[in-house]
């Protein structure tokens, strides 16, 4: 009798664990690591993902790597352990957080990139803003507002971002052909807005005579811009931005700031959590990396245009 | 003096050891041979010109034809005629006419088409992912890195500024009859026809 009450017990054991199992396979989690919560658009990324992931069925959270690769590292390994089942990740430093990416991948982690790129082929895919062609749209505004002869000056974002380059190269591959343009200074603002302002008065101080900056993206754009007022020059001085953030689409409804490049974080997070949930349910062909549009925002096109290319 | 030979047997054999790992060497070849094995953007461009653009330009929907279907039914030409490499609003279209040139200003050329429709022709800024995109005959999973599909881009355009553009610019006029082929752009969330500017790949003065 004992003997039989022990082969039941076993039976009902394994049936036990097996159920628990199974019930695990259905709560799936998807973390959301951001290089920053420190700027809106980044927000917006993050709570968009999230809000995706819910929609589909998933819990998530969100961490924040404070533009820090260390931090970003404890967050790998906490999702790791916690047992997070894919990461939507937009990386602080395109080396730095190849490591992470690595890591992840011998967990049987799938990543998947967004907005920013690393420099692996380990990600599972990455989606990120044409910022490349984004730019070329952007410069040749750029040669017609300046009806090509000017000087310049160039605001760089974080130098160890894949993005900076490609928006500079972009901007360079068209512009670069007018040699009446004449870039004075090209700095580096990290993509902050005070950065921005300060690495403009100090560049003002060197270069007052300039017709125009290219920033990297819209927070240094709105800094130069701080810097131009504080300086005089706003009205004369044209200013280029990238992102479509808030106060850019703003400044350009107010004939602040001359275009922006509108990146779709939207499309972007909602594809990340979509290709998540299309890899629990067993796909794997995920392409490397899927460029995303970027549309160039001026005065003559705004009112098609909100915040972030929100709808 | 046997424990002093040793000593200097096994620190010859260290520094031996240690040299021999922090230098090496490859055969002049296999480094040229890995040199070529980078992407060639300059190249791809001009055999994907040769052999792909132009055949395909060839077989691109008539200007009329093609802005008239953008009129009535965007979703159609869109479906029918428009690819791109990007996910997004931004899409691309081939198409090839003939008309009568009405004008010529430092940046376009502007033509009338049989059909009465009017094309502003690029002769300034050529620039950008049309030409690349407007077929659809590359596939973005052949490339992993992104940056060899700007160079592409980059390179084809600049064959036609350099090698297209330059003869009909200085022989273009107002009354000439001209045909062409080329790309162009266009938002599908926010169709704007009148911004069309066509990015030629060819450009021919027929009288």
């Amino acid at each position: 009798m004992t003997k039989y009450l022990k082969i039941l017990l076993l039976v009902m054991l394994v049936f036990v664990s097996c159920q628990n199992r199974s019930g695990s396979a259905k709560q799936k989690k998807m973390a959301i690591i951001v290089s920053t919560l420190n700027n809106p658009w980044f927000v917006f990324l993050a709570q968009t993902a999230a809000a995706q992931a819910k929609s589909l069925g998933y819990e998530s959270k969100i961490f924040d790597s404070q533009n820090n690769t260390a931090l970003e590292t404890d967050h790998f390994e906490n999702a790791i352990a916690s047992g997070y089942s894919a990461i939507l990740f937009n990386p602080t430093d395109a080396n730095g957080s190849v490591v992470n990416v690595q890591k992840a991948k011998k967990a049987g982690v799938p990543v998947f990139c967004m907005d920013r790129e690393v420099n692996s082929p380990d990600a599972t895919s990455q989606i990120l803003s044409d910022s490349y062609s984004g730019c070329v749209s952007l410069a040749k505004y750029f040669v017609q507002t300046l009806h090509k002869k000017g000087n310049y000056v160039e605001l760089l974002g974080i130098v160890a971002d894949n993005n900076t380059w490609a928006r500079s190269k972009g901007f360079h591959s068209l512009v670069d052909y007018y040699p009446g343009l004449k870039m004075v200074a090209q700095q580096s603002a990290d993509f902050d807005r005070n950065k921005g302002l300060e690495v403009m008065e100090s560049i003002l101080q060197a270069h007052p005579d300039i017709d125009a900056v290219f920033a990297g993206n819209d927070a240094m754009a709105m800094g130069a811009f701080q810097a131009l007022v504080a300086a005089g020059k706003a009205g004369h001085v044209k200013v280029f931005g990238f992102d479509g953030a808030e106060d850019a689409i703003q400044a350009i409804k107010d004939k602040k700031i001359s275009a922006t490049a509108m990146q779709f974080p939207k499309v972007m997070a909602q594809t990340a959590a979509n290709y998540a949930d299309a890899y629990f349910k067993g796909k794997r062909d995920f392409p490397k990396k899927i460029p995303v549009a970027v549309e160039l925002v001026t005065y003559d096109n705004i009112n098609d245009y909100i915040a972030y290319g929100k709808k | 003096m046997i424990k002093k030979v040793i000593k200097y047997a096994a620190a010859i054999i260290i520094v031996v050891f240690i040299a021999s790992n922090s230098i090496y060497f490859k055969k002049l070849s296999d480094v040229k041979a890995s040199a070529a094995k980078q992407f060639d953007a300059a190249k791809y461009a001009r055999n994907y010109l040769k052999t792909q653009l132009i055949p395909f330009a060839g077989t691109a929907p008539q200007a009329g034809e093609l802005l008239t279907l953008l009129k009535t039914k965007p979703a159609n030409a869109f479906k029918t005629y428009a690819h791109g490499l990007d996910i997004g609003n931004i899409r691309f279209f081939m198409v090839q006419s003939q008309g009568v040139v009405t004008s010529v200003d430092e940046n376009d050329v502007y033509v009338l088409t049989k059909d009465k429709q009017t094309i502003k022709i690029a002769l300034e800024y050529v620039f950008g992912n049309a030409l690349r995109d407007a077929p659809g005959l590359i596939n973005i999973n052949d490339f992993t890195n992104t940056m060899d599909l700007n160079n592409i881009a980059a390179e084809v355009d600049k064959i036609v500024r350099n090698e297209v553009l330059p003869p009909f610019k200085s022989a273009v006029k107002k009354g000439d009859t001209i045909s062409f082929a080329g790309a162009f752009e266009l938002n599908q969330e926010h169709i704007n026809l009148d911004k069309i500017e066509v990015i030629p790949v060819t450009l021919k003065i027929d009288q």
